[in-house]
């Protein structure tokens, strides 16, 4: 979930008004936002935001708009974009992508903002903003990348074209020396980064302005000129490159509604693509959306008039209408998550506020039941503490060492993860035996004798399945102490086995983690269900365990 | 002040009726008149000096003697010299080494002793080095050491016990320490005299008021139970408040037994159970909760893959196809999707579950209408370990499927686990937000404890959600974070002590 620092400054200032930390937290909830901190001493408020799918309120400006919103049920307007109908005069101001750029990276749009200095804090903010929307939205810029250059050096048009990474060469951004878009993915920290995107391509992307000066190499680096925006600066040129022209559109606009509130005005920048319309950025492209006044009702609980309706969106920032009982909105200009009615029921719902909404219990009657495993397993539970037994749970991940090394087994079945955090958690517990030793082995100091078990799951390879896993309840006890052997064994698993009402019969077994001669197979109506046995001392110094042991473990699931 | 002269030991009894004021209480009085031996004395004096019934007056020290199994068997078959003497006068000379082969004497014995003897010039040593006896009978000396190991075998001796011959013949034959081959040990020991206590003496009237003797039954005995002779005594009241031994029960795992608690508190509110595997794959952990394959919303749960085999085989239809499609463009759901490209590939590769939705998800196509459902899943998320995160932790989740449910009957729903499941005071709901639910729902609640937290998250499964699994109903969708009260319930602050391998840990462990 995206988190971001704001300036108390900056946003007192959006915001009109300043709020206490108590005001905010009230009122965050409606951006379904939460204020993590507030640093008193850097003025910053942190503020995690939860809706993954609003990339708009991942700023300063964003979080300030839905709260002014919200408070005023004033509707923003932005009067500088383009739609379907009405083009915006871009007063020559082009940006031209060739042909060359089809395979590797489509899209490249922008639009000038000017009339407010940056200052620390506005870049602070503009960083972050292109940081949030790239990395989390962007997913780590394959799908958007953001780039801000002073559009005071820029000739225009500019042009977007793929060229060969070895012939073209510039001055990335944090460094001093010429370098071939090839050198950059190489050596450059962003071009190690985000190389990768590119770098299969026979040409990259390469944005320069009419002169050949160049802008940047999306998604990689600005170039150490055009593209170094520092404070100072008042002209500015956002440009949005990727596969995928709605999400630049998008995030294009999110970016001039921030900058319109920060009071820049904006300027388009028409956006010449081949094949297809040009289209003059910032451009309003979602599509207007609707909701039956009937399924907004069912799904609330209530029945709402078309004048609460049309507020509670309004407090949302959404421009809503009903008639003949259908809710038209229009999006936001700078949101595009109305993917279903429901979307609209829920800002219905935020802008009504929760709170007016009155708590029922569900009247349908239904049957409580647990199933046939836990209940079976309660059995077991029971029989277990009955004989002396201390329930015990444990981590259902290992190491190779817990689940192989230490028991001299093979490993063939278990299951292994692809991706480990840690040694520690490599496997999936294939068997409870070597989480009952590992209790044994870190409890030399608890009075003996030691008599431990669990119910728990465990997990293997099973060619069966269609996962090729399987997944069953078993339950493994231990038991230690100095005159702990075979006979105690066979008297734990006769009284359990008795009180199942399970006849068995026990046959021999081999196993590397039982002493021979000493174990077997519990087998219950021809079926094997359970292995047990007095544990071999070579097994218990690997656990470093020095007291006589035995264990059984039994497959719940085939008792059932 | 009443005195409590119940609790008592028949040992402090007897001795209390005993004494009086004034009188000088030892070992050996007591001993001599109530036939106490000295493990009864020393008791009853560390009892009653506690209990300040008795003090101390005097402390002396004293020697004493006691016979070793070496003198028993010296009284039994006759001292060294005497068994020397009786061999060589009954069998004729013999050289020493022969004396101690035939007698099992040790070289340094038969020296000693022939020493002596010949000395007393009762033997001597003749040619070929033979001992030989050269007087008729043993003199009066040799005699006085049988007779002092005599007096032995009947207790202890003392100094005033011995004659001054008997006295020289102890000081040689008795040994502090290492008296194992001596005839006596020697013991010193400390005589202690008490008298009896104003205290005391109150204690001791109030015993015979009560007709307390010290005679009363102790445990009750099968043999005593048969014979009835308990009728014609009365029991001695035992003290309440002594410490007991430690036991060992057999015992619930306290974090389980708490997980019960809640499974039985959702199955009284209608809940049926609900299980699955460990290991899932793309489609169930994701897909068909409406998250899109690329989209940051799966960066929320980053997942373990499993190595081998990395994919499933297939994926159950329908509701692949029309997951895809409800992804792709929405299919009948009225949605409009996320619009890209559903990857089949991505889709079946395996993971361990890492949200208990998945079961919920699962549950949808043979859900019951109307319909409760829950479960206490096992998840797994790619995490650093430390207090707040496990690699593996419980879930609890469910669904509510019913013709009528709404967001009235979610935030009924929450209230009600609130009070019942969390014993919350007052309840607050804030929007939220997941992938798979719309409108989204976290509920926090104050606690008499904890003040102010997040019980859960909840929402109505997205039509997207529902529809591709075949429900037509609308569905509450509600998750616990039981494992914060858990830690609370425990008074634990860290997760790993949950799945604790510590056996005392766990045996000890309580709910607060």
């Amino acid at each position: 979930m995206p988190k971001i620092e704001v300036h108390e400054k900056l946003f007192n200032s959006l915001l009109n008004r300043q709020y206490s930390d108590e005001q905010l937290e009230e009122i965050f909830p409606v951006a379904k936002a939460e204020l993590d901190d507030h640093d008193t001493q850097e003025s910053l408020y942190k503020i995690e935001l939860n809706d993954t799918n609003r990339p708009d309120l991942w700023s300063a400006s964003g979080v300030a708009r839905a709260l002014n919103t919200y408070e005023t049920k004033k509707i923003p307007h932005y009067d500088f974009f383009s739609t379907a109908d009405e083009t915006k005069d871009s007063r020559g101001r082009e940006l031209i992508i060739d042909e060359s750029v089809a395979k590797v990276r489509p899209y490249s749009i922008g639009f000038c903002a000017t009339g407010v200095v940056v200052d620390d804090k506005i870049l602070e903010n503009l960083i972050q903003t292109q940081e949030k929307l790239c990395s989390n939205f962007g997913r780590k810029r394959k799908s958007i990348a953001m780039g801000v250059y002073r559009s005071d050096l820029i000739t225009f048009p500019v042009h977007y074209k793929g060229v060969d990474p070895d012939k073209v060469s510039f001055i990335p951004l944090g460094m001093e020396e010429n370098l071939t878009l090839r050198e950059i993915i190489a050596k450059h920290p962003k071009g190690i980064e985000y190389g990768h995107i590119v770098a299969d391509s026979p040409v990259f992307p390469l944005l320069t302005d009419d002169n050949g000066d160049v802008l940047s190499f999306p998604p990689v680096i600005n170039s150490a000129r055009i593209g170094a925006v520092e404070e100072g600066d008042e002209h500015l040129f956002f440009e949005f490159s990727g596969p995928g022209l709605e999400d630049l559109l998008l995030a294009a606009s999110i970016v001039a509604c921030d900058c319109a509130d920060l009071g820049y005005t904006i300027e388009p920048v028409k956006c010449v693509i081949p094949k297809e319309e040009p289209v003059t950025v910032p451009y309003y492209f979602q599509q207007k959306a609707t909701c039956e006044v009937s399924y907004l009702t069912k799904t609330l609980g209530e029945q709402l008039s078309e004048q609460q309706i049309v507020d509670s969106l309004a407090r949302m920032g959404v421009e809503g209408r009903v008639s003949g009982g259908v809710i038209e909105i229009d999006p936001p200009r700078y949101r595009n998550d109305f993917l279903h009615a429901v979307d609209i029921v829920e800002d219905v719902m935020i802008g009504r506020s929760l709170a007016s909404f009155e708590p029922e219990l569900p009247r349908d009657s239904t049957v409580g039941r647990l199933t046939l495993g836990e209940e079976f397993s309660r059995q077991v539970k029971d029989i277990c503490i009955g004989m002396g037994f201390q329930e015990m749970m444990y981590n259902y991940l290992g190491s190779k060492k817990e689940y192989i090394d230490n028991m001299h087994v093979s490993g063939d079945d278990y299951i292994q993860i692809a991706n480990p955090m840690s040694e520690n958690y490599e496997y999936v517990r294939p068997s409870i035996i070597p989480s009952l030793l590992e209790s044994e082995s870190v409890s030399a100091h608890a009075v003996y004798p030691h008599n431990i078990f669990e119910v728990g799951k465990v997990a293997y390879l099973d060619d069966r399945d269609n996962s090729g896993t399987v997944t069953k309840n078993h339950l493994g006890f231990l038991a230690a102490s100095t005159d702990m052997g075979f006979n105690q064994l066979n008297s734990y698993i006769s009284t359990l086995m008795y009180f199942l009402n399970k006849e068995f019969v026990m046959k021999e077994l081999s196993d590397p983690r039982f002493i021979e001669g000493r174990c077997g197979i519990i087998s219950t109506d021809g079926k094997d269900v359970g292995i047990f046995g007095e544990v071999h001392p070579a097994v218990l110094e690997s656990w470093n365990i020095a007291m006589p042991t035995v264990a059984c473990e039994i497959d719940l699931d085939s008792l059932l | 002040m009443e005195l409590d002269v119940h609790s008592l030991h028949p040992l402090e009894i007897r001795v209390l009726r005993h004494v009086s004021l004034g009188e000088d209480i030892t070992n050996t009085r007591l001993m001599e008149e109530l036939d106490y031996q000295t493990g009864h004395c020393n008791q009853a004096f560390s009892w009653l000096s506690a209990k300040s019934f008795i003090e101390e007056t005097k402390r002396e020290v004293s020697t004493w003697y006691e016979i070793t199994d070496f003198g028993k068997k010296q009284s039994e078959i006759g001292t060294p010299a005497e068994r020397i003497f009786a061999l060589l006068k009954e069998d004729g000379p013999k050289t020493l080494p022969q004396l101690s082969e035939l007698l099992s004497l040790e070289k340094s014995e038969t020296g000693s002793a022939f020493g002596q003897l010949s000395k007393a010039k009762v033997c001597a040593m003749q040619e070929g080095n033979k001992a030989a006896v050269v007087s008729d009978s043993l003199p009066q000396q040799f005699l006085i050491g049988s007779g002092v190991l005599k007096k032995g075998l009947s207790g202890l001796l003392s100094e005033q016990d011995l004659s001054g011959e008997e006295l020289a013949y102890m000081k040689k034959n008795s040994k502090k320490r290492g008296a194992a081959n001596s005839p006596f040990k020697v013991i010193e020991r400390e005589d202690i005299t008490y008298r009896l206590t104003e205290l005391g003496n109150q204690a001791k009237k109030a015993l015979l008021e009560k007709h307390i003797t010290g005679e009363e039954l102790g445990s009750v005995t099968p043999a005593m139970l048969s014979s009835g002779s308990w009728k014609s005594g009365s029991f001695r009241p035992y003290s309440l408040n002594t410490p007991s031994a430690r036991l060992i029960p057999g015992r619930r795992n306290p974090y389980g037994a708490y997980l019960q608690w809640v499974k039985d508190k959702l199955i009284s509110l209608g809940f049926e159970e609900f299980d699955g595997p460990l290991v899932e794959n793309e489609f169930w952990n994701g897909d068909a909760l409406f998250m899109p394959q690329f989209h940051s919303a799966r960066d929320i749960h980053d997942v373990y893959y499993i190595k081998n085999p990395s994919h499933a085989r297939k994926i159950e239809e329908p509701y692949l196809s029309q997951v895809a499609k409800t992804h792709e463009n929405g299919w009948n759901t009225g949605s409009r999707g996320w619009r890209y490209s559903f990857d089949h590939e991505f889709t079946r590769r395996q993971v361990m579950r890492s949200q208990g939705t998945v079961l919920s998800a699962k549950t949808l196509p043979k859900a019951k209408i109307p319909g409760k459902y829950f479960g206490v899943a096992r998840c797994f998320r790619y995490d650093q370990v430390d207090a707040t995160h496990g690699a593996d932790f419980y879930q609890t989740e469910g669904i509510v499927l019913g013709e009528d449910v709404n967001l009235k009957t979610l935030l009924g729903l929450l209230k009600m686990f609130a009070e019942e499941v969390a014993g919350a005071e007052e309840v607050k709901y804030v929007p939220g937000y997941f992938p798979f639910t719309e409108p989204s729902i976290e509920v926090h609640i104050k606690h008499p404890v904890l003040g102010w937290f997040e019980l859960g998250g909840s929402g109505i499964f997205r039509p997207e959600v529902t529809k591709a699994m075949g429900v037509d109903v609308p569905v509450l969708a509600w998750g616990l974070g039981i494992d914060r009260m858990a830690l609370m319930h425990l008074g634990l602050n860290d997760l790993r002590e949950l799945f604790s391998p510590d056996i005392e840990s766990v045996r000890l462990r309580r709910s607060k």
